[in-house]
């Protein structure tokens, strides 16, 4: 099995975006949106874990027992979420406090075990680490993104910076988060729809050229 | 010679439409929206309007968004997002600021409703949703209460002052049951539910047309009696019945026909629940709660009528056969 790099690019990004088309890591997804910032640091934590792990578990994929690959995985990915931790405990220590308790849970965060499973067992070394990072990316654009609109109608600030002074104060409490959420996958949905429609057209139309030369 | 007419059935209809049963909603709520303008001043009417507005503005664009004539919706228009409107408006605090009803329609009608496809299809009473929306969002705001000013109507800020409820459930009697009735003297609350008596003369006009039936009466009469139940007394029965905004709530909003059981057993058991849990819950949290429990058992309302399943007409339970040896 040969992977381009585009398609994986696309795939992590767009076609197979963990965040809203698998709807995978829910938990971080959640709770650690209030902000911009928590979704920019969250997304970089879990793209650096998962490029590592892929690597790894790509690596040793020939080694690996099949029966007893989860305990493996899940060994491999503490490995790094410890290193992640202590690193920003060090030089980031108001975004390990922000992120409590979900920092530590990036190790049974379901998309990097399932692109371990479904990818880096099956995959050459080097498309898992593009695989893990476009993943990654695809995760915190999509955190970003759901942060950015609750900061702003919530606090009513970005990143931070003071914008104004109305506050919509549901779109920081839980409610909001399943509502934006809610609301971001629909969007998503949409628009995936009018893409797919478009290149499935361009694709037709590429066949009818080639039948007609 | 005539011609003859052949049809689908039903043969026989009725005169009572969607719209209709809106336009007596509305005409029964008037009363109550008089007398929260005369009370809280023009501002209270402004918010009123703008709450309105917003709704029905809301539902039309939304369906200009997905693509249908102008026309075509005047013609189906029927006063549903009117009545969310108003009902939202009259559950605000009446010194609230502008934005607060517009935002309140704009979620009530396109989140609730619309999105969920529509009249008919809200999971929850719209109205009912939007306001918690707004309580979560702007809990100062939405919180301090105006004290009516009774005589001439004034146009200035009110002043402000704690709610009815607070100091009922604390035992102190701070309010007459007779200014409680009348919503007058220092019993504040939001813009349509201080006045008991507008609200019980829109029940009685509804109790005639048909809209709503005595189940109300469940929904307030339980919340009385439990609220006795829990302070020992029954002198707490009456200050519980009229503060806050239980009757607002139970006759406008719980009777939403969209979030009601369809069999009359299972209504009986969803208002029960109802004066049980705001019973139980005022005592608990010492606030109003009636929206949130109103809100609450929207949500099991889909689960009353899973189990609750009406007779089919003629239906004989199976005989149990004969125990053998």
């Amino acid at each position: 099995m040969k992977n381009n790099p585009k398609d994986l690019a696309l795939d992590g990004l767009i076609r197979q975006n963990p965040t809203f088309k698998l709807v995978l890591g829910t938990c971080p997804t959640l709770a650690l949106t209030t902000a911009a910032i928590n979704g920019v640091g969250m997304g970089l934590a879990v793209t650096f874990v998962l490029m590592c792990s892929n690597m790894i578990i790509s690596l040793l994929r020939n080694v690996i027992p099949s029966k007893v690959r989860i305990p493996a995985y899940i060994l491999i990915i503490a490995t790094f979420v410890t290193i992640v931790r202590m690193f920003l405990n060090k030089f980031a220590p108001s975004i390990a406090t922000a992120m409590g308790p979900y920092l530590p849970l990036i190790v049974v965060n379901c998309i990097i075990l399932g692109r371990a499973e479904a990818f880096a067992s099956k995959n050459p070394v080097v498309d898992s680490i593009l695989d893990g990072l476009f993943m990654g990316l695809g995760f915190m654009i999509a955190l970003t993104l759901m942060g950015v609109f609750r900061e702003v109608l919530g606090a009513g600030t970005v990143f931070g910076v003071k914008l104004w002074n109305f506050k919509i104060e549901f779109f920081t409490h839980a409610s909001g988060a399943l509502f934006t959420y809610a609301l971001f996958i629909a969007l998503f949905v949409y628009f995936y729809g009018l893409y797919s429609k478009k290149s499935k057209r361009k694709a037709l139309l590429a066949d009818k050229k080639e039948v007609k030369a | 010679m005539q011609k003859l007419i052949i049809s689908n059935t039903p043969h026989i209809k009725s005169k009572s439409s969607t719209k209709r049963i809106m336009i007596d909603v509305l005409i029964a709520l008037v009363p109550a929206t008089v007398m929260g303008v005369v009370y809280f001043g023009l501002y209270a009417l402004l918010l009123v309007a703008l709450s309105i507005l917003s709704c029905i503005a809301s539902e039309v664009i939304y369906l200009l968004i997905r693509g249908e004539k102008f026309k075509d919706i005047l013609n189906k228009f029927d006063f549903t997002s009117a009545v969310t409107g108003l009902l939202l408006g009259l559950n605000l605090p009446a010194n609230c600021p502008w934005y607060i009803p517009l935002l309140g329609g704009v979620f009530a009608v396109i989140v609730v409703k619309m999105l969920f496809g529509g009249t008919g299809k809200n999971f929850v009473n719209p109205a009912i949703a939007a306001r918690v929306f707004l309580l979560i969002s702007f809990a100062e705001a939405m919180t301090t209460w105006a004290v009516p000013s009774v005589g001439a109507i004034k146009t200035s800020t009110v002043a402000t002052g704690a709610t009815a409820l607070g100091s009922v459930i604390k035992g102190e009697r701070v309010i007459s049951n007779l200014d409680l009735f009348l919503g007058t003297g220092v019993s504040s609350g939001a813009l349509g539910e201080t006045c008991k008596i507008a609200l019980i003369v829109g029940y009685v006009y509804l109790l005639i047309r048909k809209v709503v039936d005595y189940k109300p009466l469940i929904y307030i009469g339980v919340t009385g009696l439990m609220t006795v139940v829990l302070q020992g007394s029954f002198s707490a029965f009456l200050p519980s019945v009229l503060s806050g905004g239980l009757m607002l709530g139970a006759i406008f909003m719980a009777t939403d026909y969209v979030t009601t059981p369809n069999t009359t057993v299972g209504n009986i058991v969803y208002f029960v629940a109802l004066g049980l849990l705001t019973a139980l819950l005022r005592h608990l949290k010492g606030t109003e709660v009636v929206s949130y429990c109103i809100l609450l058992m929207n949500f099991f309302v889909p689960l009353i009528d899973r189990f609750i399943v009406p007779k089919p007409f003629g239906y004989q339970k199976p005989k149990k056969e004969a125990k053998n040896g």
